[in-house]
């Protein structure tokens, strides 16, 4: 955390609105993520998470304050944004679900310079989850639901990005396919990865990120250290249900 | 007996090349862009007259009038995303395949009759003709049919590999799969749509050439092709490429048979009627998912 701190910003949030239609959902939120930190935003369901990133992205446009990596701030392009070096593995994984494991790995490496870096990073992902090497071959839509959050977060790896931003990646998993899926993420950050990652479960993120957002009504109400959270139980109830 | 249903299949074979490359660039627009373009008929006869253009006004050999076909096709696709679709795209994403149908049904109709302007209305003869046939014992195979044929199947092959092999391709079905996923894979998904509209516009320009090769060019040379596509696509499932060249191959040797054995009248309502019945019994088309994702 101390050494993190010491680094420069690889994502900066400036008072960031944005929602759909007539429905405001971020009011106004700011955040840092520095190069190799871990950062947590935790909130209830509907109160902006997947919209956070969706609107870094550039999914969903934003409407107020600015949004830059590395300084460089963003066009509001999803592709532009991609190309910037933002990984976002969205919530429900959104595979190529009639291509094959290997394809969708390859979609990700899509604006890779060379097929140097491209055979670089599929053996990177290939290491790190093997399973999908014994898939590669199998459309995207027979996999199971672990699998294919396992191919979402390899297909966010194969971007090459300089931030992973990753949408609940428990959502509608089981226990130990859950447990399965935290261990890569846990693997990824001890490796030194930028990760911004939003989880309405802040229990499985205690042990793992370095700093934590609590979001509410699409306001951060609690920033600090996962550790202390846990310890504040009348934050739990007030804003997590206990 | 044996000569008949040589005769019948190599009709149909023949018609089921010319409807499948006609479909399958109806259903590559509509896979990755949601969007009907009735546009596509005036594009195909658009095709034929620069083809005959090129060979008879500017007396230039057969391949460049094939090479010409495809680029104005090509071209007449960038003009259409460029005029149209990129301006209805940033629209209201609800109203767009309403709007740009209405649109290309807008620009069908003005090239249409930009070419009966241009050439007029009396029927043309396509120089893209071969005479005489294969004889191979009882069989007879016409060079034309067999032009035909070949053609499509070439032309089949280098889509296949296009949309399968290539960086493009993968994004073009990429985008069509999932249209938010590709941007976020730093896809520029309005290039595509350009990529796709061009794709489409030369295979509608090579379609245009050979149907007029076994007809006679007219302004309205099109609408035939264009309306069997559209049945064709429907009963293979809207945005389905293979299912859609097996549509258009079953249907064309379908018509071919019926009209052997009924009459040439009853070709056409057979198709339709097939239609009809797969929208009853399987509204999603025989090959489609029961949904399709659109803009």
């Amino acid at each position: 955390m101390t050494s993190a701190a010491a680094k420069p910003p690889v994502l900066q949030l400036d008072a960031i609105v944005s929602g759909y239609d007539g429905l405001e959902v971020l009011k106004g939120i700011s955040l840092t993520v520095r190069a190799g930190e871990f950062v947590t935003v935790v909130g209830p369901n509907g109160h902006g998470k997947s919209t956070l990133l969706k609107t870094i992205s550039g999914l969903v446009p934003l409407r107020g304050g600015q949004i830059s990596i590395d300084g460089q701030r963003l066009s509001g392009k999803p592709h532009e944004t991609a190309m910037l070096g933002v990984a976002h593995v969205p919530q429900g994984d959104m595979l190529f679900a009639q291509m094959s494991v290997l394809e969708n790995l390859l979609m990700g490496a899509y604006l890779a310079p060379d097929k140097a870096e491209i055979k670089r990073r599929l053996d990177e992902v290939y290491t790190l989850l093997p399973k999908l090497a014994d898939r590669r071959d199998q459309v995207a839509s027979s996999l199971s639901g672990g699998e294919r959050r396992m191919a979402g977060i390899g297909r966010g790896l194969m971007m090459g990005g300089r931030i992973l931003l990753i949408d609940e990646p428990s959502l509608g998993l089981a226990p130990l396919i859950i447990d399965q899926v935290y261990g890569v993420i846990a693997e990824l950050s001890k490796a030194g990865r930028t990760i911004l990652l939003v989880e309405e479960n802040p229990a499985r993120v205690e042990d793992l990120a370095d700093r934590l957002h609590l979001l509410d009504d699409g306001a951060i109400v609690w920033s600090g250290k996962p550790a202390e959270l846990m310890a504040r139980d009348e934050l739990l109830a007030t804003y997590l249900g206990g | 007996m044996t000569d008949v249903l040589m005769a019948i299949l190599v009709a149909g074979f023949t018609s089921g090349a010319l409807y499948a490359l006609a479909t399958v660039g109806l259903s590559l627009v509509w896979g990755s862009m949601g969007m009907l373009n009735m546009a596509h008929a005036a594009m195909l006869t658009l095709g034929g007259y620069v083809a005959f253009t090129v060979i008879t006004s500017l007396g230039l050999p057969i391949a460049i009038g094939f090479a010409g076909a495809i680029l104005v096709g090509a071209a007449a696709g960038a003009i259409l995303y460029f005029a149209i679709v990129r301006n209805l795209l940033k629209n209201d994403k609800s109203t767009f395949e309403a709007n740009v149908m209405i649109a290309t049904v807008g620009i069908g109709i003005a090239l249409e009759n930009a070419i009966l302007l241009t050439y007029g209305g009396q029927p043309l003869k396509q120089p893209v003709s071969i005479t005489g046939a294969f004889r191979l014992g009882p069989l007879t195979l016409p060079w034309q049919n067999l032009l035909i044929i070949a053609v499509v199947v070439v032309m089949m092959v280098v889509v296949s590999l296009a949309l399968g092999r290539t960086r493009m391709g993968r994004a073009i079905r990429a985008t069509a799969q999932n249209r938010d996923a590709a941007q976020l894979m730093g896809v520029a998904v309005n290039r595509v749509y350009l990529q796709v509209l061009m794709l489409s516009g030369a295979l509608a320009g090579i379609c245009g050439v050979m149907v007029s090769s076994m007809t006679q060019l007219s302004p309205p040379l099109g609408n035939d092709p264009m309306l069997k596509a559209f049945i064709m696509c429907v009963v293979a499932g809207l945005g389905n490429l293979p299912g859609a060249v097996a549509a258009a191959l079953g249907l064309a040797l379908l018509e071919s048979f019926v009209q052997y054995a009924l009459g040439a009248r009853w070709g056409f309502p057979s198709l339709l009627f097939v239609v009809i019945a797969v929208l009853i019994w399987r509204p999603s088309g025989l090959f489609g998912r029961a949904e399709i994702r659109r803009m």
